[in-house]
């Protein structure tokens, strides 16, 4: 046996694992090799070093933490999951378009002035022959109803329309919509969720393995309900991303179908009277958007940028203020700076008017991130712990006062 | 190290197929610490360390039903730790820095006042060096030197040849071997 074949079998002479003539055979050569011996007593010092690590216990609270986690959600929270996840799937275009048309709609039969406009404008294509659909459908009415404002107050019909991506409203004229496209197939289709919730909700309590238990959409529920904001929070759980990302995408897409609402409708039959008032409200439009237009950039600028969460009941390792001219700009300056480090988004919050931003940002990438950081403002850091590996840094953003 | 994997709790699987909530609580308590220790080793965070054996569990709990009992629960549960470990160390969004201070959070077994800075830097050493060993020989070191699981465990834990657990397992001690002599 050579020493290179001796020093192979030491692994399994420390394990007790070998064969008798092997056993032998390696004896024989250590007996006789004082370089094989020293080497031997290396290996075997160094194993008893691992083997005297210690091997780690869990923390504790761990067991109530995972039995938390592997509760059934509440069932609150599993019916709002259910009723806004699959909305994602619907092309935005189309829930958008939905959504304005169900509006305009309620907005029709709510308004008296509106449906004698309407019955107004209305009348010069039955006068001069030409067809009319003898009811009409309610995505042509959506365009007729926001073009041509009632007369009288002019203005009323927007100022007190609610925002496309409130809730509330939301919700009627989708069902109105859905109503009217395919509403045997989808009312199924909602009574057998609803059936199926239901089922859930008077098993999921008594039995390890609940329906949704079953496949990645359980898993998916378990580690949402694990990722609760009184437990360590690295990552936003996808419904909270959701729900944080809904409002913010559907004013652009609801004013984007709008417009195409607009090029795609019919022209006003005849009615240069009304081409003269739409000029007229247009410019109240424009004036009104860019007076909304700072407060909509204040709330969410970036909502396609990154995670919109709320920054997680843990403290970060490092809260900072940057004086900065123009907000806005500094954020994206930010997350920008964070992404060229190796870092990213992990939050971001309104604090009484100001935005506060959290990035984690690899510890070794720490120092130039605060170097180019302080290159956008004045930078002031409260805090600092630098222990962790990624450093998760809390930076509020100070308008500079002239 | 650990003492070796006995055999599973009398009549705990089948009250877990049986879905009684107090059977996953006696299993979570029977095995934190050895799939947490698992993943404590291989990822160096406690923080990740933690949700990894969570995850382990709530997996575990979600399959059950379907867990054949081929293996043990000890077994099974080990082969999910390290399944999830070797995703996580190969995922593009794993960002913490490998190699430098990972397992620096561990604390020392047992810290004495008389050679307490040398002691630290032997275990710091350690810690790196098992940090910086392939995952695949990282793995199976973890499992037999710290986890004290049989090749035959391991075999079965990562679906492996006993020869390559074997293997794998002598070049990961001769790496740690090389790494740490300056420090004896």
């Amino acid at each position: 046996m050579t020493c290179s074949d001796t020093r192979e079998l030491f692994s399994a002479l420390a394990d007790d694992a070998l064969a008798p003539g092997e056993r032998d055979a390696l004896q024989a050569h250590l007996a006789g090799c004082a370089e094989c011996r020293r080497e031997l007593a290396g290996f075997e010092r160094t194993l008893r070093r691992v083997r005297a690590m210690d091997p780690g216990r869990a923390p504790a609270g761990f067991v109530e933490r995972v039995l938390a986690a592997a509760r059934p959600e509440p069932w609150p929270r599993r019916l709002a999951r259910r009723l806004f996840v699959p909305w994602p799937k619907v092309p935005l275009g189309v829930a958008a378009g939905l959504l304005i048309a169900g509006l305009a709609v309620l907005l029709f039969r709510g308004s008296p002035e509106q449906q004698v406009a309407a019955r107004y404008e209305g009348a010069p294509p039955a006068a001069t022959g030409e067809a009319v659909p003898p009811a009409p459908a309610p995505t042509p009415a959506a365009p007729a109803a926001t073009r041509e404002p009632a007369p009288p107050p002019p203005t009323a019909a927007r100022d007190t329309a609610p925002p496309a991506a409130t809730p509330p409203p939301a919700a009627a004229p989708q069902d109105s919509a859905a109503r009217q496209l395919d509403a045997p197939k989808k009312a199924d289709a909602a009574n057998q969720r609803m059936a199926d919730q239901r089922a859930s909700e008077s098993t999921g309590s008594k039995t390890l393995a609940a329906p949704e238990g079953k496949g990645q959409e359980a898993f998916g529920e378990a580690l949402r309900a694990k990722r609760e904001p009184e437990q360590r929070a690295q990552a936003p759980a996808p419904v909270e991303q959701f729900a944080n990302k809904q409002p913010e995408i559907a004013p652009k897409d609801a004013a984007d179908s709008m417009s195409k609402l607009r090029r795609d409708a019919p022209p006003p039959v005849g009615a240069a009277e009304s081409q003269r008032r739409e000029r007229a409200v247009e410019p109240d439009r424009t004036v009104a958007g860019a007076a909304r237009a700072p407060a909509m950039a204040q709330v969410a600028p970036l909502s396609r940028t990154g995670p919109m969460t709320g920054i997680p009941a843990v403290p970060p390792d490092v809260t900072a203020q940057l004086r900065v001219a123009d907000p806005a700009g500094a954020e994206r300056a930010l997350l920008e700076l964070a992404a060229r480090v190796g870092g990213r988004q992990t939050g971001r919050r309104i604090d009484d008017g100001r935005v506060a931003v959290e990035v984690a940002v690899p510890r070794d990438a720490y120092a130039q991130f605060v170097r180019e950081a302080a290159a956008l403002g004045a930078l002031a850091i409260d805090r600092q712990t630098l222990a962790s590996p990624t450093i998760r840094t809390e930076i509020r953003l100070e308008p500079q006062s002239p | 190290m650990r003492e070796s994997l006995g055999a599973d709790p009398p009549g705990l699987l089948e009250r877990l197929r049986a879905g009684e909530p107090r059977a996953f609580e006696e299993l979570v308590i029977a095995y934190q610490h050895r799939v947490f220790g698992v993943a404590l080793r291989m990822l160096g965070s406690r923080a990740e360390a933690e949700e990894i054996a969570q995850e382990v569990f709530l997996r575990a709990h979600r399959a059950v039903a379907d867990f054949r009992g081929d293996a043990r629960l000890g077994t099974w549960l080990y082969a999910i730790a390290s399944r999830l470990c070797l995703n996580r160390l190969a995922s593009p969004d794993r960002r913490v820095a490998r190699g430098d201070a990972a397992l620096a959070d561990v604390p020392a077994a047992t810290p004495d006042a008389a050679d307490a800075f040398e002691r630290a830097q032997r275990d710091a050493a350690l810690r790196a060096a098992i940090a910086e060993l392939p995952e695949d020989r990282r793995i199976v070191l973890v499992l037999r030197d710290v986890e004290g699981l049989t090749y035959d465990e391991i075999a079965e834990a990562l679906a492996l040849e006993p020869g390559t657990v074997r293997s794998r397992l002598h070049r990961a001690r001769l790496q740690l071997k090389e790494k740490l002599e300056p420090f004896a």
